[in-house]
């Protein structure tokens, strides 16, 4: 049947309207997708991308002979993957049967579960794309009979975290410090829709140097399905393993550091006058930083907060004591260097000093006679030095402590360093509205007064009588390594300050510290080894109320006398004696194995 | 044996090819739709699919090979059959509830089909019948009367279900059949008029009463009364607020549109669709009402267009039949047909694109659905015969 032109036309514009909409649906669409297809894609990434922060290994410490101090350990534990137990997309059941899983497995391995219902659900609700840790710090028994049955159980496997060890103990326990679980938050990296938190440092070196430690961390995409569950990886970003850290420390000189102080409070610092390296720095009593992380019991950090002894504190860089006999080397040097004094310089001692109606005595009133400087400090006279002291003027005292680094931290890379206290006459009038008297003079000749020393100050004081005269920052980290280098890299010594001693004051000087130790008379005596020369100073300082008759024995020492290469400085809270008698016999032990231990090695 | 031979080789050949184009493309996106989803009736969707396209074809052969004479001729009997069938989902135990809508014929709890489908095609035989007659005088008035009966009737009952999408899709059949049928303009235009006026008036009250300040709950009372469900309120205030409710009413459409603006040009590819994979699409409409997202986002603007360009194959034969056909009653019954079809893709691929409400409707060949693939390729079927009695040599 032939169409009509009517018909014809009709049919032709039902086409036109049939194509032409389809063509705008095309238009529509193209605009759509070519158009706006930018800011669907980031629609969509946004709906189903998550971020995730990956934790990394922390970087280990080693003493100067490589022996490791901090060090990780894999830490094996259990965790599950949600999304391979999921069901329908709901929550309720998927949490169900990862807790029937749980018991099941728990049934098998033997190990209690480490988990509840309860956590399952919070973890659904919180952290649903990342693996559920269900068992932490499991046994290598348990692990084995895990690993029997873990075809069985495809949506658990095996984790690995980084556990924080300490392979030396307690040793040196205050300069390496510890670490605890990092907080969410508290770097730049808040874009995170999941954080793994990493261990941080919290006290010593693992707070200090935690940046290098710490590594960066890594990050990883993860595409997330309609219930919130992971479905895939999109990239990841590897976390980058944090450095090594090698330390002055000397291992070898730590124990007998911190055995020459065994059952006492103190400190003992050892470092190398050459470089301001420190060999050792014990403080007593000590506390093991492993024991922090994980976690550690609320009854035990009351114990070691309160315990009276205080075991977290650095008494070798955060204690401020009375430095007593030991600073009258400075005394000396300062008389010296002013020219107020001469190596023959005699003053006569008459077992006391009458000052403005005080009285200024020698220990039990014994009087001295004439003494030259040398002598003065082999007896550790009192008059003498309160004599040169006046004769010296405190303002030339007080510069000289300045340059040798009293009063001021001495910038070692270690955290909780004190100042000390060394007193200026306009510290006098503004803290105790009181002028300078030469009462005070007198009282800092001897070390005494409101003078305060840092047990590290006084082994970087006797470091600097030691070389000649020149004041190194003292340092703790001598290289550093980064996870992809094979050798440490050095960090050069620093020199804070030349003092400028000449050689013929020092020399007056030294030979007095000689005597203390080397002569019989000297009051270090005790410390004298037979077949290395020795010099050094005792102290005994008064603390507390006056006429207390509480003490601190001090000694300070370098050696061997013709080449020092340990400049030391030991202070034990409670002396019942005096620094010679109490800490002389201590020290000398020390240094009696320190030297038997290189001729060991020598021969 | 010799006659079918004959007769199938003058089938129309763009119909039949367009046709398996788009019953392929549908399976295959409807194996990426279900690939990550666990099934527990043990067969999969697309391999379902495939056994309701074979019976599809054979009603496509079968009506092909059958002159559509005796349909126009048993027109009214069909038509009233369409209509019973229609009113026993309304029936306990016969009628099946789903989702709130009754929709389905059951035998005992299993699901037999949907007679809304059945009834398109019977609505647009008995139109061709009634304006298609010979010596029909179809410019008098009586005829645009009886026409908007007929389609009205089962148009009323299908949105009892409720379908509204379905029964939306029966007025432009029935305009196409009288446009072509050679109705006055005026008609045409007095229809479209009143249709353009039912819905800015069923926009009005869902829209207009709460500017004038009328409460919410009087408010409810009036779309109680104009007919209009809570449910359709709220997708007509999705469909014109796009940022509305996106995690309920609005998920579909929001996701929906995520998944075809993120194709870009070529698509992530196949069974790569994030929005598909990851379930942003739902699930349970996925291969049906929204297969065309997951091709558009797995296959980008060039999917979407060569999905088009096969639609509009498809159309042209229908169409071209319609030129071709022996008579008037072939003719119209082509244009009704390819008119029911163009509807079904126009809307389900607009509102997938978010550019038209979310009603509903399955795209023809493609969408999974029993009912709706052999339903369209028995419509392609009678198309078929009214192409092999064509006039189309001379």
């Amino acid at each position: 049947m032939r169409l009509t032109d009517r018909e014809k036309k009709r049919l032709l514009i039902l086409a036109l309207i049939m194509f032409g909409s389809l063509a705008l649906l095309a238009g529509a669409i193209w605009f759509i997708q070519i158009g706006q297809g930018h800011d669907y894609l980031l629609s969509q990434d946004r709906q189903s991308i998550r971020r995730v922060r990956l934790p990394t290994v922390r970087g280990r410490i080693f003493d100067r002979n490589g022996i490791c101090l901090a060090g990780n350990q894999p830490d094996y534990g259990i965790c599950i993957y949600l999304e391979e137990l999921l069901r329908s997309g709901k929550k309720r059941p998927t949490a169900r049967k990862a807790w029937d899983m749980v018991q099941e497995l728990a049934r098998i391995t033997g190990v209690e579960p480490q988990t509840t219902l309860r956590r399952i659900n919070d973890h659904i609700y919180m952290r649903k794309p990342l693996p559920m840790p269900v068992w932490l710090h499991l046994d290598h028994k348990a692990m084995a009979r895990f690993a029997e049955i873990s075809m069985h159980f495809p949506a658990a496997d095996i984790a690995l975290y980084p556990k924080r060890i300490y392979p030396c103990g307690a040793l040196a326990g205050h300069i390496i410090g510890y670490v605890g679980t990092g907080k969410a938050g508290e770097d730049t990296e808040r874009d995170y829709h999941y954080y793994l938190p990493d261990m941080e440092g919290k006290r010593g070196l693992e707070k200090v140097y935690n940046k290098w430690l710490a590594g960066s961390a890594g990050g990883s995409l993860i595409r997330i399905d309609v219930a919130g569950f992971k479905h895939d990886e999109e990239s990841i970003r590897e976390p980058v393993p944090g450095g090594d850290l090698r330390l002055s420390l000397d291992l070898r000189l730590q124990r007998l550091a911190e055995e020459a102080l065994a059952g006492e409070c103190g400190a003992a610092v050892i470092v190398n006058p050459e470089n301001g390296d420190v060999l050792a720095m014990a403080s007593a009593p000590g506390f093991d930083p492993g024991m922090f992380y994980p976690h550690l019991a609320v009854h035990t950090w009351q114990a070691l907060v309160e315990d009276k002894r205080k075991p977290l504190f650095n008494r070798a860089i955060s204690g401020s004591y009375a430095p007593g006999s030991i600073f009258k080397p400075l005394i000396a040097i300062a008389a010296l260097i002013q020219g107020k004094a001469t190596a023959d310089t005699v003053l006569k001692c008459d077992g006391s000093l009458a000052l403005g109606g005080r009285v200024f005595s020698c220990h039990g009133g014994v009087a001295h006679g004439d003494l030259d400087i040398a002598r003065a400090l082999e007896v550790s006279c009192n008059v003498f030095f309160y004599k040169l002291g006046l004769q010296c003027g405190y303002d030339a005292i007080y510069h000289m402590a300045l340059a040798a680094g009293f009063g001021e931290k001495t910038g070692l890379d270690l955290d909780g360093e004190s100042a000390g206290l060394l007193p200026s006459k306009s510290w006098k009038r503004q803290t105790k509205g009181e002028l300078w008297r030469d009462g005070d003079t007198c009282n800092i000749a001897i070390g005494q007064g409101d003078l305060l020393v840092t047990p590290l100050q006084m082994a970087m004081f006797a470091a600097a009588i030691a070389n000649g005269g020149r004041l190194y920052r003292p340092r703790l980290v001598i290289g550093r390594k980064r996870h992809d280098q094979s050798e440490f890299e050095p960090v050069p010594p620093i020199l804070e300050r030349d003092l400028r001693w000449s050689a013929d004051h020092l020399a007056v000087v030294r030979e007095g510290m000689r005597r203390v130790v080397c002569e019989p008379s000297g009051t270090g005596h005790l410390a004298g080894l037979p077949q290395v020369a020795m010099a050094g100073k005792t102290g005994t300082a008064e603390f507390g109320r006056k006429g207390s008759g509480r003490q601190r024995g001090w000694m300070i020492l370098f050696a061997p006398f013709a080449r020092p290469q340990y400049a030391v400085a030991m202070v034990m809270d409670a002396a019942s004696g005096s620094g010679g008698a109490d800490v002389g016999p201590r020290l000398g032990k020390m240094m009696a194995e320190i030297f038997a231990d290189e001729r060991r090695s020598a021969e | 044996m010799r006659n079918i031979i004959q007769q199938l080789r003058r089938l129309n050949f763009p119909i039949l090819a367009a046709m398996f184009v788009l019953l392929g493309l549908g399976i295959v996106f409807i194996y990426s739709a279900t690939a990550n989803m666990a099934d527990r009736e043990g067969i999969r969707l697309y391999e379902k699919q495939i056994g309701w396209a074979a019976l599809g074809f054979a009603c496509f052969l079968g009506f092909a090979l059958t002159d559509y004479h005796y349909l126009t001729r048993l027109a009214w009997w069909i038509y009233a059959a369409g209509l019973i069938l229609l009113a026993l989902v309304f029936v306990p135990h016969i009628g099946l509830e789903m989702y709130g809508a009754k929709r389905w014929l059951q035998v005992g709890g299993a699901r037999l089909f949907q007679p809304a489908e059945f009834m398109k095609i019977a609505l647009a035989i008995v139109l061709a019948r009634l304006f298609g007659w010979p010596g029909r005088p179809v410019r008098r008035l009586r005829y645009a009367v009886i026409g908007v009966l007929v389609t009205l009737l089962p148009a009323a009952l299908i949105i009892k279900q409720p379908d509204l999408g379905t029964a939306i899709v029966f007025f432009p059949v029935l305009l196409g059949v009288m446009f072509a049928a050679g109705a006055p303009g005026k008609t045409i235009f007095f229809f479209l008029a009143t249709a353009g006026l039912i819905v800015l008036l069923a926009l009005s009250v869902v829209f207009l009463p709460a500017r004038f300040g009328l409460p919410e709950q009087e408010h409810k009372e009036l779309l109680m009364r104009a007919g209009i469900t809570p449910y359709q309120r709220e997708r007509i205030l999705v469909f014109f607020d796009s940022g509305r409710d996106p995690l309920g009413s609005g998920w579909n459409k929001a996701q929906s549109r995520i998944a075809v603006g993120s194709g870009g040009l070529f698509g992530k590819g196949f069974l790569r669709g994030t929005q598909n994979i990851l379930g942003f699409l739902p699930r349970t409409v996925k291969p049906t009402d929204f297969v065309f997202a997951v091709i558009a986002e797995e296959k980008g603007f060039a999917g979407v267009l060569f999905t088009l360009t096969v639609f509009a194959v498809l159309i042209y034969g229908a169409l071209r039949s319609a030129a071709v056909a022996r008579d008037k009653m072939g003719r119209l019954l082509c244009v009704g047909l390819a008119a029911m079809i163009f509807c079904h893709i126009f809307i389900n691929i607009a509102m997938t694109v978010g550019l038209a409400p979310i009603t509903g409707i399955p795209l023809p060949l493609i969408s999974y659905g029993g009912t709706f693939i052999v339903s369209t390729m028995s419509a392609l079927g009678i198309v078929q015969s009214v192409h092999i009695r064509g006039d189309w040599q001379s």
